[in-house]
């Protein structure tokens, strides 16, 4: 896998295509694993994407008492073993970003997975494909440090400067999934 | 305690000693001082002892990691606190009934998945439980007279029984009925998994496959014992017999260590009811941001207390932590945070990393090797 996911908060214009081409996915039994949420209602009618982080330490695995959720080589995080879920939602109050799901009839959690089966080929996952403002991306590593660096710029001309340590701050968060 | 654990290389190594000198005990036991060994199935009781210590190690360590570790803890403080006892004793038979026995959640995930499972399970643990009565000498049958045949379990003589009759023939036949249910089931098994095009992108051949064939192989080759002596007077009795014992032998030693591990872990479903989520889908903690129930106040301190014993430090400018919030006003906080926004949340701690670190981007391009080999430099020197 050699590209990234980088997802651009702002450019969301709530179209709920991804959540839709999520539901499509093979194995989603029609429900999506993403959202597509409203920033502040009382302000604006701003919506931003957010699905998985794919964390490099993930706290859903951390918290799980049964050892359900598996990391893949390149650094996946996967929904919950079916076999192993014990349906006890540790992992969706342990996950920083409030992203695992949890279906109380078939007692599992269920939860982004960078559909793996597309992204450990280089395809882009089903919400990727589908994002009309790009507000959701799977480009190159260096496509993504490039946008990056212009996004610091931009924080810079607000008059934030960072420095070595708190660099990640002033920029959006995305998916670090890459190997060679 | 802690002198006994230090008398072992480790946690794993007595408690697997403890179970081997049990195991043995009760062999010796069952087999009136070792006099009625069955030594036809020495192949399988040397594999039950390999079994059970895979499971006491596989255990060991499942238990000590942090997040199993802090659920087992308050369960059984649960279970000792007197108050709490109805609420156990409910939650663990219901667990027991709905959860292991019937597998009720299994069928709300498809019929044929549930029917698949159900037989699956109770065939295998309906099979490991004769095979290990027997191969231990736990139990055993004994001809009182040309009428009657008496069941002995760990040499107490209990029901007596005439050979034709029902009861009889359901013991004896005990093992080709469990073999039955197992076969049918991992037919289901396997036919969904060669038909279903989502399950063929995720699964993987050693993990998902393997104890599929395996249960196949044993099943086939232990009911094709029967068929011998009933149907073809002992037509390659031996040769079958050792096939079925090699096939159980690779059975039981694998049993530990893949898929199949998540039997022994099941049972710990019962602590969701016994201290988290008394009752389905009523939860009793509010969120710290929009006041909405979410989660309840055990479950959120095992998972701070969790996190925290492995450095997670996720604590906020306020002084909470995220899963103090529910889930959408979390997602709220990290975009509210990103975007530099002022939000009532207040700043997040610092970012999670997401990168895997395979890369490590900095903010310009990749480093050159010389930049590395600088630092090893240096390294060296000081
Ligand atoms: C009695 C407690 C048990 C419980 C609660 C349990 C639970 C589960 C669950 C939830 C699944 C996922 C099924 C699905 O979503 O379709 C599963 C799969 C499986 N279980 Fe169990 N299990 C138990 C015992 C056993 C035993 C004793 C065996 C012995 C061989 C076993 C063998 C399997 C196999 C082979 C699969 C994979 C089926 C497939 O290929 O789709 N289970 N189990
Ligand atoms: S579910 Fe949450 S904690 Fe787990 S990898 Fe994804 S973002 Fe990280
Ligand atoms: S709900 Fe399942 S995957 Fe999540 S922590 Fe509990 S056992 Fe693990």
């Amino acid at each position: 896998m050699k590209k990234v996911m980088y997802l651009e908060f702002e450019r969301c214009i709530g179209c709920r295509s991804c959540q839709a081409a999520c539901r499509e996915c093979g194995g989603h039994d029609a429900k999506e694993r993403n959202y597509v949420e409203y920033i502040d209602f009382f302000e604006s009618r701003q919506t931003f994407p957010m699905m998985c982080m794919q964390c490099k330490d993930p706290a859903c695995a951390r918290v799980c008492p049964a050892n359900a959720i598996q990391i893949t080589e390149e650094g996946v995080v996967l929904s919950a073993m079916e076999e192993k879920c014990i349906g006890c939602r540790n992992c969706t109050f342990g996950c920083p970003f409030g992203i695992p799901k949890f279906d109380f009839e078939e007692n599992k959690m269920y939860k982004c997975d960078m559909c793996y089966d597309r992204t450990k080929h280089d395809i882009a996952p089903m919400c990727a494909s589908v994002c009309p403002s790009d507000a959701i991306r799977f480009i190159d590593h260096e496509e993504m440090m490039e946008l990056r660096r212009k996004r610091t710029q931009m924080n810079l001309i607000e008059g934030k400067k960072p420095s070595e340590n708190d660099k990640w701050q002033y920029v959006p968060e995305f998916f670090g999934v890459y190997s060679d | 305690m802690e002198r006994l654990e230090r008398s072992f290389y480790s946690k794993a190594s007595m408690y697997s000693f403890i179970v081997v000198v049990v195991l043995f005990m009760l062999m010796w036991i069952g087999t009136g001082q070792f006099s009625h060994m069955d030594w036809m199935l020495f192949g399988y009781m040397v594999s039950s002892f390999i079994f059970f210590i895979g499971i006491t190690v596989r255990l060991t360590s499942w238990i000590m990691r942090p997040a199993t570790y802090e659920v087992l803890k308050r369960s059984i403080k649960n279970m000792k606190t007197k108050k709490r006892q109805k609420r156990n004793f409910k939650a663990i038979g219901k667990t027991l009934f709905d959860n292991i026995i019937l597998q009720k959640f299994i069928f709300k995930r498809g019929w044929y998945r549930g029917i698949q499972h159900w037989l699956i399970a109770w065939g295998c643990i309906g099979s490991l439980a004769i095979t290990f009565g027997l191969t231990f000498g736990w139990m055993h049958f004994k001809l009182i007279n040309a009428e009657t045949y008496q069941m002995v379990v760990f040499g107490i003589p209990t029901i007596s029984m005439h050979p034709d009759g029902i009861l009889a023939s359901m013991i004896f036949e005990g093992l080709n009925i469990t073999a039955a249910m197992l076969l049918i089931g991992v037919i289901m098994a396997l036919v969904r998994r060669i038909g279903n095009n989502d399950l063929k992108v995720t699964q993987r051949a050693e993990f998902d496959l393997f104890p599929l064939y395996l249960l196949l192989a044993m099943t086939v080759t232990g009911l094709a014992l029967t068929v011998s002596y009933k149907l073809l007077s002992g037509w390659m009795h031996p040769e079958l017999a050792l096939i079925h014992q090699i096939t159980v032998v690779v059975f039981l030693v694998y049993f530990p260590f893949g898929k199949l591990f998540h039997l022994p872990i099941r049972p710990m479903a019962a602590a969701v009811p016994m201290n988290y989520q008394e009752v389905v889908k009523v939860d009793t903690k509010e969120c710290a941001g929009c006041g909405e129930l979410y989660s309840n106040d055990d479950q959120i301190a095992d998972v701070q207390q969790i996190l925290g014993n492995q450095a997670f430090d996720l604590e906020m400018d306020n002084g909470n932590k995220p899963s103090d919030y529910c889930t959408a006003c979390r997602r709220m906080i990290r975009v509210m945070d990103h975007l530099n926004m002022k939000s009532k949340f207040g700043k997040v701690s610092g970012p999670v990393q997401t990168n895997n670190g395979i890369h490590v981007p900095g903010f310009g391009r990749e480093r050159s090797e010389e930049f590395y080999n600088q630092a090893v430099k240096e390294e060296v020197k000081s």
